[in-house]
């Protein structure tokens, strides 16, 4: 059909005011995200461990039932649930091994695919201001973070409860739940930084993968040789792993893994989220939409 | 065609540091399909950023349909259409889902984002590639895109940046066309910024040209043709260096094409006699006289002073 016989019309509704403009960005992106190839079987692979500790919280309450797997009951001991319990779970190398493939796969395109392929103009011609953006860019890394974090952590409090049958492990714990939301927003709230800055680094989502594994993981890597070689835990800092770990550790109240005060790890991911939001404000600029 | 001035804009001053971008520039200009001309450099980029305020002028005021170029600038964005020059697309989606969701960022609802995205895209042509990658698109339909999400929420006014750019013939053709639909038929005014003077003159009735930050020029383009100059093409022999030193010296603007026909610009105070008499005193035969129509190239050249 040619363009005269279709002719254009007007259309008879009133374009809003929205109360939350970044919405349709999240929307967008988690959709996007999951048309991405294998991102479903990495998405069921990140489950996997929330799986396996809601499994620990129902064979916690079964104890008597698993004893013939062991002579020595203490050696079920590590299914005891208790904030130790929680802790072990947010801050275990595996969880933050499968954020890190999150990220890959939802955060690393979010800039740097805008940046490639000119689409800042396209957001930004719009009534659409650049913290919408980020809001609703940030609001797809929280989206797939919350599913391993917050959703596991309260689903774990609600089936405890259920499996016990009664509250008495709320009232053991009663601030268990804001540390698993506080944890859960605190590292989603670092990888969102982390992910974003990444992404608008570089045009190219495969370089920006690379560097969301690699900088996490050289972190490690230097911090694993100067403790090698001076043997201080301090050198702990280096790492973005660790620190992570530090604060988890802070927030349910358990010893930190490295005897250093959680607080510094805790100040040293906040000065990572400043530098990387100065740097996103001055890499994103509406302005730069007509060139 | 609208009646309203869209734009209204005064004293507009911006620098970029030192460099003055624009100097105070005047607008008030009438609806349809409007033109914005000028050489590299000379504002057009700036005024489109204050007009989608993106850029608050260090002095001046204006209006952008109705709404405030310093204070209302989210305003502007609701209600006008940009499209851009440069190819922009959000990889892995759909011209469907690709117009709708700028059509929702725009302040639509989704169902009725996704209704109007099916009529613009039956509109630009693009009805039969509507569920495809936008990645497999040519040039022409990455065009043709472009002006559907500018156009998905319908908006007042639209920005069109070089929207002929990279196009066929055919393909500049059948943009032009829409262009010229829309603006004249539907209500909806149109800025146009291209460097491809004989778009503007197909499209447009109203110019404006920026030289310099300052504004060199405004007005329909038939009335331009008529105040400035009057365009003759000549053939001449003889002596043919010292007949073109003369006609530049009593102030005509004189080009000479590649088939040696010499085109003189004759200032309004001067008439074609004039012509005559320099080729009378420069011993020069004249073989070809013919007066030329002016087109929009002429004025601009003659404006702006590049040939």
């Amino acid at each position: 059909m040619s363009i005269k016989e279709k002719g254009y019309t007007h259309w008879d509704g009133k374009l809003k005011k929205m109360k939350f403009p970044w919405k349709p960005i999240t929307q967008c992106g988690i959709k996007l995200t999951f048309k991405k190839k294998f991102f479903k079987f990495s998405f069921f692979l990140t489950l996997v461990p929330a799986l396996i500790y809601l499994a620990g919280i129902y064979a916690s309450e079964k104890i008597e039932d698993f004893s013939f797997l062991t002579r020595d009951t203490d050696t079920l001991s590590f299914l005891k649930v208790d904030p130790k319990y929680f802790s072990s779970y947010f801050t275990s190398d595996t969880l933050l091994f499968m954020i890190i493939l999150l990220m890959v796969f939802c955060g690393a395109g979010l800039i740097s695919d805008d940046l490639k392929y000119n689409s800042l103009q396209l957001y930004f011609s719009r009534p659409i201001k650049k913290n919408d953006y980020f809001m609703g860019k940030a609001a797809v890394i929280a989206f797939f973070i919350f599913i391993v974090t917050l959703i596991p952590g309260i689903v774990f409090i609600v089936m405890k409860l259920i499996f016990s049958g009664s509250f008495r492990f709320l009232a053991s714990f009663p601030w268990l739940i804001f540390s698993v939301v506080g944890y859960s927003i605190f590292i989603t709230t670092f990888f969102a930084f982390y992910t974003l800055f990444l992404s608008s680094l570089n045009k190219n989502r495969r370089y920006v993968g690379i560097l969301i594994f690699g900088l996490y993981f050289f972190s490690e890597i230097i911090f694993g040789i100067f403790f090698g070689i001076f043997k201080s835990k301090y050198f702990a800092l280096l790492s973005i792993e660790v620190n992570l770990q530090q604060v988890g550790a802070g927030f349910f109240g358990q010893k930190p893994v490295y005897d250093i005060p959680w607080i510094l790890s805790f100040l040293i991911i906040t000065m990572i989220c400043i530098l990387a939001a100065i740097v996103l404000k001055r890499k994103i600029r509406s302005v730069e939409v007509v060139k | 065609m609208m009646n309203v001035e869209n734009f209204e804009v005064k004293n507009l001053h911006f620098n970029y540091g030192k460099v003055k971008a624009l100097d105070g520039v005047n607008l008030k200009l009438p609806g349809g399909a409007i033109g914005l001309l000028g050489p590299n450099g000379a504002g057009k980029s700036t005024l489109i950023k204050i007009l989608l305020g993106f850029l608050s002028p260090d002095k001046g005021e204006g209006l952008v349909l109705g709404y405030d170029i310093k204070k209302q600038q989210s305003s502007i964005r609701r209600y006008v259409g940009y499209m851009p020059e440069s190819d922009c697309l959000i990889p892995g989606m759909d011209a469907v889902s690709f117009t709708s969701y700028l059509g929702e960022l725009s302040g639509m609802p989704r169902q009725e984002a996704m209704k109007r995205a099916h009529e613009v895209l039956f509109y630009v042509g693009l009805e039969e590639s509507r569920y495809r990658n936008l990645e497999t698109y040519s040039s022409g339909m990455k065009q043709r895109l472009k002006l559907a999400q500018a156009i998905v929420h319908d908006p007042k006014l639209i920005f069109l940046d070089e929207p002929t750019s990279g196009l066929d013939p055919r393909g500049r053709i059948e943009i032009l066309d829409l262009i010229l639909d829309i603006s004249s038929k539907k209500d909806i005014q149109v800025l146009i910024s291209s460097h491809i003077l004989s778009d503007i003159e197909s499209v447009c009735s109203y110019v404006v040209i920026l030289n310099k930050g300052e504004l060199a020029s405004q007005g329909k383009i038939s009335d331009l043709k008529q105040i400035n100059y009057s365009l003759y093409e000549i053939k001449a022999f003889e002596n043919v260096e010292r007949f073109i030193d003369g006609l530049s010296n009593i102030g005509c603007k004189v080009e000479q094409t590649a088939d040696k026909l010499i085109r003189v610009y004759l200032p309004p105070e001067k008439i074609p006699q004039d012509i005559i008499s320099i080729a009378v005193e420069e011993k020069t035969q004249i073989r070809h006289f013919v007066k030329s129509q002016t087109s929009l190239e002429d004025i601009f050249a003659d404006i702006v002073g590049v040939d």
